[in-house]
């Protein structure tokens, strides 16, 4: 089985993994981490190896997201150092409420593991209504960029428009 | 853990994997002026918009944003907004973590400022509470960039190593079974940004500079993730005194849209976080 869809199977199950940074894990949810001493010389016991491949999909699906995220930060855009990472299925979106200022200029960008076809970001004001926004797609990436005229809470949707069941990883980056 | 992991991956294979298709351009930057048309989007439904998720990490802005945000609409003095050295010896680890929050806002601003010798020393000032947290051995690693970056006066890399810094301390809290803790790193740095920017806007009031201080989703996510303390914790005298004034706090960024606060408000909301600083602060 291909690393991520097994992947996309486990973070699906009841209880399975769907971890941000700087979110405590709830006590109960299985932290996806390489195994102890994984990265030794001695071959790897099968659950070392799945807890690698594990660690592997998540690196891999954030490096995409965080690649690019950095065309923006080369037109001065910050990254910020959270990220959202977790499951996604064709057809059924992930929501991520956040904060923002007027003025500043954001991208969202998203990027699902093997298994994904497509993706879409969409940007919502504090009622769940569309806003103008400059889309950016490329297959199983996406960025969508805005610049708020008022400051408060706004909602970033994330949907897979087509594909299997994968992981996605949602950053952001602002100036 | 897993996040370390990612770094220390991300670092070894030189930043990435293989690129697929074409990152955007340069030319594809979203600006005020020049949108596209809004792709066809569905409004979010009553369902969606009740189970969206809240996370620290992304929904709560760092400082940074807020400064950004202002530093467009003016040039403060923001030298003007440093505090005196707080104490870095503290008997509650709540109010330890509040503490380094506040700190890394104060790295924000002594950044804004271009202080590398300011920001140095608030570095220094961080790595001191995190020992006293027992979270300091990669939080020391991430210090030293800064010394380096701020030596350099590197200070695009520097806004990133301090969020980066104050995520090295939120992680290792969690890892210590400390995660209660991590809200009260976020509320630390929400409130000592926040009284900076309302201080420097109070003092020199325009309606556009207001406008941004209205962050009524903000307040309640910090105060909901408080109140899910345990009660022991919930308890202290400290954090009783700033549930109190987030509900005051509150009341003062959570204008309707298209309403404008007053410069008294803003005041108020100087005032307010100012005092909530200063008790977060006061051995």
């Amino acid at each position: 089985m291909k690393p991520f869809l097994f992947l996309a199977g486990v973070l699906c199950l009841p209880g399975g993994l769907i971890h941000a940074a700087g979110e405590p894990a709830a006590p109960s949810t299985p932290e996806v981490s390489p195994a102890p001493g994984a990265t030794d010389a001695a071959t790897p016991t099968p659950d070392e190896s799945r807890s690698s491949q594990e660690a592997d999909a998540l690196v891999a699906v954030r490096a995409s997201a965080l690649e690019v995220a950095g065309a923006f930060s080369n037109d001065g855009f910050k990254t910020r150092d959270g990220h959202w990472i977790g499951p996604i299925r064709a057809k059924k979106p992930k929501v991520i409420q956040v904060n923002l200022y007027a003025g500043n200029q954001y991208w969202f960008t998203a990027a699902a593991s093997e298994g994904a076809k497509k993706l879409a970001v969409s940007i919502h004001d504090e009622k769940g209504a569309p806003v103008q926004f400059q889309p950016y797609r490329d297959q199983a990436r996406a960025s969508a960029g805005f610049s708020p005229d008022i400051s408060g809470p706004y909602y970033i949707r994330i949907e897979e428009e087509e594909g299997d069941p994968a992981v996605f990883c949602l950053i952001y980056s602002y100036k | 853990m897993y996040l370390r992991t990612c770094a220390a991956a991300l670092l070894i294979f030189g930043g990435g994997i293989a690129l697929r298709g074409e990152t955007p351009a340069p030319s594809a930057m979203p600006s005020a002026t020049a949108v596209e048309p809004v792709p066809a989007t569905a409004p979010l439904t009553k369902e969606e918009l009740e189970s969206a998720t809240r996370i620290d990490s992304l929904t709560i802005p760092s400082p940074g944003e807020l400064m950004a945000a202002l530093s467009k609409e003016a040039k403060p003095n923001w030298q003007g907004q440093y505090r005196q050295p707080i104490p870095t010896t503290f008997a509650s680890r709540a109010q330890i973590a509040m503490n380094i929050g506040g700190l890394i806002a104060d790295g924000y601003i002594a950044l804004e400022a271009a202080d590398s010798q300011q920001v140095k020393n608030i570095g220094k000032d961080v790595i001191t509470l995190a020992k006293s947290l027992a979270v300091s051995e990669n939080v020391i690693a991430r210090g030293n960039s800064i010394f380096e970056f701020a030596e350099n006066n590197e200070w695009s890399a520097l806004k990133e190593e301090l969020e980066a810094t104050q995520n090295e301390v939120k992680l290792a809290l969690e890892e210590q079974r400390d995660g209660d803790l991590v809200w009260l790193v976020t509320l630390g740095g929400w409130v000592r940004g926040t009284e900076a920017v309302s201080s420097w806007i109070a003092a020199n009031y325009t309606p556009q500079s207001a406008k941004l201080l209205r962050q009524p989703a903000v307040v309640e996510l910090i105060r909901s993730r408080i109140l899910r303390l345990p009660e022991r914790m919930r308890n202290d005298e400290l954090l009783e005194e700033v549930l109190e004034k987030l509900d005051e706090i509150e009341r003062l960024v959570s204008f309707p849209e298209g309403t404008t606060p007053t410069q008294e408000q803003v005041r108020e909301l100087r005032d307010l976080t100012g005092k909530l600083v200063a008790r977060i602060s006061q051995k």
